[in-house]
This record gives structure tokens, sequence and C-alpha cells, in this order.
């Protein structure tokens, strides 16, 4: 059962709220959340009231569909809301200003000409309005804004992973170059220099580490789209999740392509140090 | 007039195709062979003659395409993956041209796998095992691993191990491939010693001396058994 | 030799492989061990941060998250619960934002939750580090005691029976209080504070005083404590009875709200990121075993060759794979412990979480949980080498390795 939960008075564009010429219903905005859940369209009437009963309730038409813009501090809500004008949602919630306040909010969004100011503006404003509290919406550069805090807690992940891997990779060059041990004795027996050796591998890893980095883009991109649509479907919401941008993409490439060479380097140098002999023998 | 004996190990008509994408090749072609226990029969030939895959199906380790394969007188073919692999454990001994020892196991435990696997009491194995390597003339080399060991005494593990649960037949893929003459006259002596004591040896191999000393020689050419 | 220590041999054959691997796996492990923490930590430490407070029902006024009206006529209301036969206490809340200075000190102030309740919950709500609680019954010309966290203590070098002074900041209102003066009583930390926070506490009394000395008998929210063989739901169903309009919740009730909205993302997280790490850490073995396999084919067609069935080199490598994925998910587990511990600190700064809640807590069943979805990984990790061990053609891999 649909619960309206969340009432919310903005002023919005006159022109998206006005009614045809000589219409007096008043106009209201759904989201689309909750048109898909009341199977409302453009043109319908609801009514819309503060109290469960639906007592005190008051008739609208539906002016236009929104996509709620996405809020990441709320995206578990269901974005059941309703957007209409001031006048209306107090008509609605029964609240009425008093005659020292005859125009009460509970808050402004303010948009300056120059964004930079907003600290000096909010300052301004609480030193002039000392019950007011302004505040930018900026992110606090002190870093304990939620992003700011899932951002280090997503990078410790991400170094705990690279050791594993790193780990695993080792492991795997180690194996590689044991594979090899007979092909690199002969190859020494031969009279091929240990310097020689080491720049093939250092190609080679090269080769390999790049390809394998482009290819590790390419995946965190496909799986970028998968668990976006997946937690876009999953809280309904058009908020994105996952983006692999052009910085993120560059620095796992800096990391992965020096890591493969070192690990490449490291798994052959242990075997170039043995003895040619004990390299053929089998 | 008493009944002719059942050979250990008998194939009819053998075939053994191997499909390739250039066209089906025939390794073997209608051989026929018996082999009688406590026989020693050597197979020689040019190389790609099909010895080793003859040598393959008499061990149950390979199928034939075609033909008739009984050992101890049971149709191979009727037996299942299960059936075949006992048989290989407890009847027969497969001693390899490169000796296929495990490297991360000493000599005594290479030895001892086998009878482990078939289930052989602790004591019995002990035994057993350190009988075998005194056998082959290793008795001071126990606990050395096969990197400690030279072609020679390799394959001399190898032989222990594949006497390990005192089989039937041995069958033994160019034993002597890998290592030097006098080496090889060794393994030579060895395999005089096993067939003396009973076991039946079929060994494949290109060197003369061990050809010499078996009791009969088969020639193979193109997949067939030409001579013997 | 039994199938273990045929596959202890040949792990450790190779040491520097063998270690790297467990090294892996238990770094992958103990990501996955936090990650399943994770997944009930918050919650369990919420559950047990409302239980600590000693109350298992919250009622509080209708309304939105945006705009929650007071419950009025609040000390009706809770003389009215009282009478219930199936509650034990009731605790009134009052909250607002207040600026706090001191005087004469040249100090910014500090924007602070004021909090005023009745004194019995005080002590359920604050652990005192210095100086004592509120008292129940004030001398009213002293000035009102408050007790201060440790953050704000801090903040202006406050210390039992130091002065500080409160202004209200009361949102839509065009008049601006005057500052109270209040008596620092006691400093501690509140249950429910978070890490960068500033909360003080004082009763309903000195709470109206900074209102103007204005008693408006409501509250903000009302907590009781349910009588010991009485369950929540009885009272909660009791409390609706007696006053439709508001909305009472028990703490599973509270828990169950939290879980589907403010935790949910942790959950989804961790969900998330237990799957990825045991696709990796399955992915990562696999290729190993596999490689292992690879590198040793002569080894094991000698073996079939020598009578081992399927079964046996089947079990061999369960067992190599067991010996990998085992000692590297034990070890996982103090290296998840200290993780867990890393991570935690890290989340707890999140803005607006009280400080004592933990995201990674330690229950016996995610060991259990754990080890189970290890040993599955290391089983699924080992099919692939097994079936291409156990399918390899014997005759055609002795024959390969030979003229390799």
């Amino acid at each position: 059962m649909t619960k309206f939960i969340i009432l919310v008075a903005l002023v919005v564009a006159a022109c998206a709220l006005t009614a045809a010429a000589g219409d007096e219903t008043p106009s209201v905005l759904v989201s689309r959340q909750l048109a898909e859940s009341a199977r409302l369209h453009v043109g319908d009437t609801v009514t819309i009231a503060a109290d469960a009963a639906g007592k005190g309730g008051k008739t609208f038409r539906v002016a236009g569909i929104y996509e709620p813009t996405p809020d990441p501090m709320k995206f578990t809500a269901r974005r059941i809301e309703a957007r209409m004008h001031l006048p209306d949602l107090l008509d609605v919630t029964g609240a009425r200003p008093n005659a020292d306040t005859p125009d009460a909010v509970d808050a402004l969004n303010v948009r300056l000409a120059d964004p930079d100011d907003a600290r000096a503006f909010g300052a301004a404003v609480m030193s002039r309005a000392p019950s007011i509290s302004a505040r930018s919406t900026a992110r606090a550069e002190d870093g304990s804004d939620p992003f700011a805090v899932l951002d280090r807690f997503h990078f410790a992940i991400a170094i705990v992973t690279v050791f594993g891997s790193t780990a695993f990779l080792l492991a795997l060059m180690v194996m590689r170059a044991e594979e090899r041990r007979e092909t690199v004795g002969i190859i020494r027996l031969i009279g091929i220099s240990q310097r020689s050796i080491l720049l093939e591998v250092l190609v080679e890893g090269l080769l390999i580490a790049t390809a394998g980095a482009i290819f590790g883009v390419l995946f965190a991109l496909a799986t970028q789209g998968a668990i976006n649509r997946f937690f876009q479907w999953r809280y309904d919401t058009a908020l994105v999740f996952v983006r692999v941008t052009a910085r993120i993409a560059l620095e796992s490439v800096a990391l992965a392509v020096p890591l493969g060479i070192a690990a490449g380097l490291v798994g052959s140098w242990t075997l170039l140090r043995r003895d040619v002999v004990a390299l053929v023998r089998r | 007039m008493t009944p002719a004996a059942a050979p250990l190990i008998e194939g009819r008509d053998l075939t053994r195709q191997f499909p390739m994408a250039a066209g089906a090749v025939t390794a073997l072609n209608h051989a026929s062979i018996r082999i009688e226990a406590a026989e020693y029969v050597a197979i020689t030939g040019p190389s790609g003659c099909g010895k080793s895959t003859l040598l393959h199906l008499l061990g149950c380790v390979d199928q034939p395409s075609s033909g008739s394969l009984t050992f101890e007188g049971r149709d191979v073919a009727r037996l299942n993956e299960t059936e075949r692999s006992r048989i290989r454990l407890t009847r027969i001994g497969f001693v390899f041209q490169r000796f296929f020892l495990l490297p991360m196991l000493t000599a005594w435990e290479n030895v001892e796998l086998p009878q482990a696997e078939a289930g052989v009491s602790r004591s019995e194995r002990r035994s057993r095992t350190r009988e075998l390597l005194e056998y082959v003339g290793l008795a001071d080399r126990l606990d050395h691993r096969p990197s400690q060991l030279s072609g020679g005494e390799m394959q001399r593990v190898a032989i222990a191990r594949a006497l390990a649960n005192r089989p039937a037949l041995l069958l033994a893929d160019e034993p002597t491939g890998e290592l030097d003459e006098i080496t090889g006259d060794q393994i030579a002596d060895l395999f005089d010693r096993v067939h003396a004591d009973g076991t039946a040896i079929v060994v494949v191999t290109h060197n003369a001396t061990v050809a010499a000393r078996a009791g009969r020689r088969l020639a193979m050419k193109s997949g067939r058994i030409v001579e013997g | 030799m039994t199938a273990w220590g045929l596959a202890w041999r040949t792990v450790i054959s190779n040491p520097a492989r063998a270690v790297l691997a467990m090294i892996g796996v238990a770094v992958i492990g103990a990501l996955l061990f936090n990650m399943l923490l994770l997944s009930r930590g918050m919650l369990v430490s919420f559950r047990d941060l409302l239980d600590s407070a000693g109350y298992d029902i919250r009622v509080t006024g209708q309304g939105s998250a945006l705009h929650r009206v007071p419950i009025a006529d609040a000390t009706s209301l809770a003389d009215a619960i009282r009478q219930l036969p199936g509650v034990q206490q009731v605790a009134l809340i009052r909250t607002d934002d207040a600026s706090a200075f001191v005087a004469g000190r040249d100090r910014s102030p500090v924007i602070i939750a004021f909090v005023g309740t009745t004194a019995n919950a005080v002590g359920s709500a604050w652990d005192l580090v210095k100086g004592a609680s509120l008292q129940e019954h004030p001398i009213p010309s002293d000035p009102p005691e408050i007790i201060v966290n440790v953050n704000l203590a801090q903040e202006f070098h406050l210390e039992p029976g130091s002065e500080l002074r409160l202004r209200i900041s009361a949102p839509g209102s065009a008049s601006a209080m005057p500052p109270v003066t209040y008596r620092v009583a006691g400093i501690g930390n509140a249950r429910f504070e978070s890490v960068d926070e500033y909360a003080a506490t004082t009763t309903l009394a000195g709470f109206d005083a900074a209102h103007g000395g204005e008693g408006h008998d409501a509250a903000e929210i009302v907590l009781i404590a349910s009588r010991p063989g009485v369950s929540a739901s009885e009272n909660v169903a009791a409390i609706d009875r007696l006053r439709p309009g508001l909305r009472a919740m028990s703490n599973d009730q509270v828990l169950e709200q939290f879980n589907e909205h403010a935790f949910t993302y942790f959950r989804q997280i961790s969900t998330v990121l237990s799957a990825l790490t045991l696709a990796f850490a399955f992915l990562l073995v696999a290729t190993l075993l596999t490689i292992s396999v690879n590198q040793r084919l002569g080894e094991v067609a000698a073996l079939r060759a020598l009578g081992f069935s399927r079964r046996r080199i089947a079990t061999n490598l369960l067992c190599e794979s067991a010996l990998l994925v085992g000692v590297g998910g034990l070890t996982a587990l103090p290296l998840g412990g200290v993780l867990a511990i890393w991570l935690d600190r890290i989340l707890r700064h999140m803005p607006g979480v009280p400080e004592r809640i933990h995201f990674f807590v330690f229950e016996p069943r995610t060991v259990v949980l754990h080890a189970a979805l290890m040993a599955a990984t290391g089983i699924l990790a080992a099919l692939y080498p097994i079936w291409l061990a156990a399918r390899l053609p014997i005759a055609a891999t002795l024959r390969s390795e030979i003229v390799s």
C-alpha cells in the first residue's frame, strides 16, 4: 500500500504549474516513482491530504511527472513525492503563518553569482541573523563529509586488494619462471647473458602487463554498467553508483603495469641467480 | 596330454588409430601378440613403428580401436576404468624412459607409494621397500630425492617402484633411452634378475644389449609385427 | 602415503610458490571476512547501543523526516504511559540546536546538540568521566546544571563547576533567544554522540530555561522501559491505543527501519564485495592449481599408468586446494581482525553516526560462514584442474612428455 511520506513545498517555475486559463484546480508535479506506484498520468486529478485518513484533503491536477534529482544521502528512500506551490502546501498541511511571520519557510536555497563566495556569504548572513544557520552546499574540505569517508574506505579496500593480487601474481610468475627453467638454462649455456634474458623478460612483462591492465579497465567498464544497473533497479533511482573515470583508468594502468613488470622480473631473477648446470639438470 | 596354460596376456588383431587433422594415423595395424607367464620379450623397430603404442595397449593404459586383449583371461575391453587401474596397480609394473619419479618424494617414498595405494600394511610396506631398494642396489640412497640421483639410479628406483606390488608383468618403454651404455648394461642386468625371479617382462628398446637378453624378440614395422 | 601427505609434499616442494599463494589467499580471505563482518556489524552494534540505554520503546510525534511534530502534553502522556501495567519507566527527551560559548573567552561559539531530559534518562545516556550527573531536584536559584561531552569540554577547557552559555537556535523564528548560563555538573561521553559532535544535556527545567522559561510541555521523544517479562510489542500496542496519533516503536522496529534504510547501503556493499572477493579467490586458486597440474602432466600420467585411480588423483588435487585455501583462510582471520580495526576507524568518521557504533562486529557465526565460503571456493577452484587431470589421456600424455 502506497504511503505518502513526504510533501515537499518548493517554488517551481510558474510555467510548469500554471493551469490553462480558466481552470481553477491547482497543479501539482509528481515524482516518477509516485506516478508509477499510483498509476498517475498527466491530467489526472488527485487528492492530497496531510492526514492519513484523508481529512482536509485538497484536489490537484497532475501537471507533470518529474524524475527526482538523485540524492546520495537518501538513495534508499522511495521518492514518493510531489511538488506544489507553497500556499497550496500550507493549505494542505493546515499550517498557517502567524501575524508576525506572514510567510515562514523551513529553508531557503540561494544561488550566488560566484559560488566561491559561499562561506563568506554564510558567515555574513549568520552575523546579521543569529538564529539563522547558513551552510555552503559544497563538500566540506576537512574530509568529514560522508563521501570523503566512503572514498577513504574504498581506497583502503583497494590497497588490500592490490596486496592480495600482488601475492598471487608473484606466485604465478614464480611458477612461470620454473616452467622455463630448462629453456633458460639452455639459453645461458649457449652464451646469452643474464642481462639479455632480463631484457626479454622486461619487454614480455611490459606487453603482458599493459594488455592485462587494459583488459582490466575494460572489464571494470563492463562491470560498472552491471553494478549501476543493479543498484538503480534495486533502489529505483537514477543515481550513478560506480563511475570509471579517465583518471581512475589511468591510475589503475599506472599501478598495474609496473606491478606486472616487477613481478615478472622477480620471478625470473629467482631463476637467473641459480647455477646454469642446475637449470638444465632434470 | 595337459591343456596349454592360458597366456598371461594376449592381444588379437589389435589396431590403434589416432585421429589427426590431416587424416587418421594407424599406429598399430592388426597386430597379434601373446605373452606367457615369466616370459622375457623384447620389441624392436624403427621410430614410429608402433612399439610404444603396443606397450600401452598391453599395459591397459590405452584401448585398441579394434581387436581384443585379454589379461590373465579377462577381457580388458569389458573392464571399467577402476578395474583397469587396479590391474595396473597390482598386476602390471611400468618403467618409463623418463623415469617419472615424483620429485618431491625420496627414493624410499617413491617405492612405497604404490604399496600404500594398494592397501599394503605399514610394516609390510617398510620391509618390502627396503628389500626392493637393496635389490636394485640403492640401500644407501633411501632418503635421497630424484634430483640427488644419477640417471641410472633414478631408473633403478623406477624399477623398484614398478616391482613394489609384485606384478606378474613388467612393461618397460625404452628403459635405457636416456642412459649411457654402461648404465644401460646395469639396467639390463637388473632385468635379468627380475626375469629370473619369475616376473614376465616386455621391453621396448633400441638397445641391442637389452634386446639380446630377451628370450624372444619381436620386430615391428609400420604398425605390424613382422618378425618373432 | 595418504592423499594429505602427498598433497602437503607437493605444496611445499616449491616453498616460494606455496607461501605466496597462501599469502594471497590470506589477504583476500581477510577482505572477505571483513565484508562478512560489515554485513551485520552496524546492525549488531546499533542493537547493542539501543539496548544499553535501558529503554526498549521510543515514541515520537507524527511527521516526516524533514519535519517531525513534537509530542504535545508530554507530561500527561508520560503519566498515562507510566500507569500501563507493562511499563517500568518513562523518560522525556527534548532536543534542539544551540550555540555554545564561554563568556569572556575569545573563541567562536560552536553549534551543539542540546538535550533536555528527565534525570533517569541522563544516567542511561551518558558515561561520565568527570564530575557528577544531574541532580534530581536542583535548587531553583542555581544556574541550571548541564552535562557536556568530552569534545565540548576540550573545546572550551571546561571542568565540573565551569560555566557555559547557551543560546537556542530556533529555525524559522524571527526572534533571538538570550543566552542562558549553565553550570557544568559533569563531563562524559553520550551514547549516541557522533565523532566530532558537540553535545550537552540538562534537565527539562534547564531546557525550558534556554527557551525563555516557557514550559511548552512537549517532547521530541518519549522513552519507555518495559517491565521484565513484558514484551515491547505489547506495550507498543497499548501506547498506540492510548494516543493513536503518535509513532511508538520497539527497539526491534527501530532496528528494522534502520536495517531497511540507513544500513542498506553497507549491506549491499558487503554483498557485492563479498561476491567479488570470492570470485577473485576462486579465479586465482583455480589458475594456480591448473598451472600446477599442467606442469605435472607427466607425473600425473605416470601415476595413472602405475595404477592410481582417477578418484585418487582427484583427491590429491582437492587436498592441495584445501591446504592452500585452508592455511590461507586460517591466517585470514587474525589478519581480517586487524584490517577490521583499520576500516572501522575510517567508517566511524561518517558524520551523524554515533561514535559507539561499530561497522565491523565480531560474531562467531561469521567465522563459520567464512570457513564455509572458503571451503566451497577451494572445492570449486579444484574442479577444473581435477577434470584436467582425471581426463588426461595417459598414453598420449606419456608420449608427448617423452617427445618434449
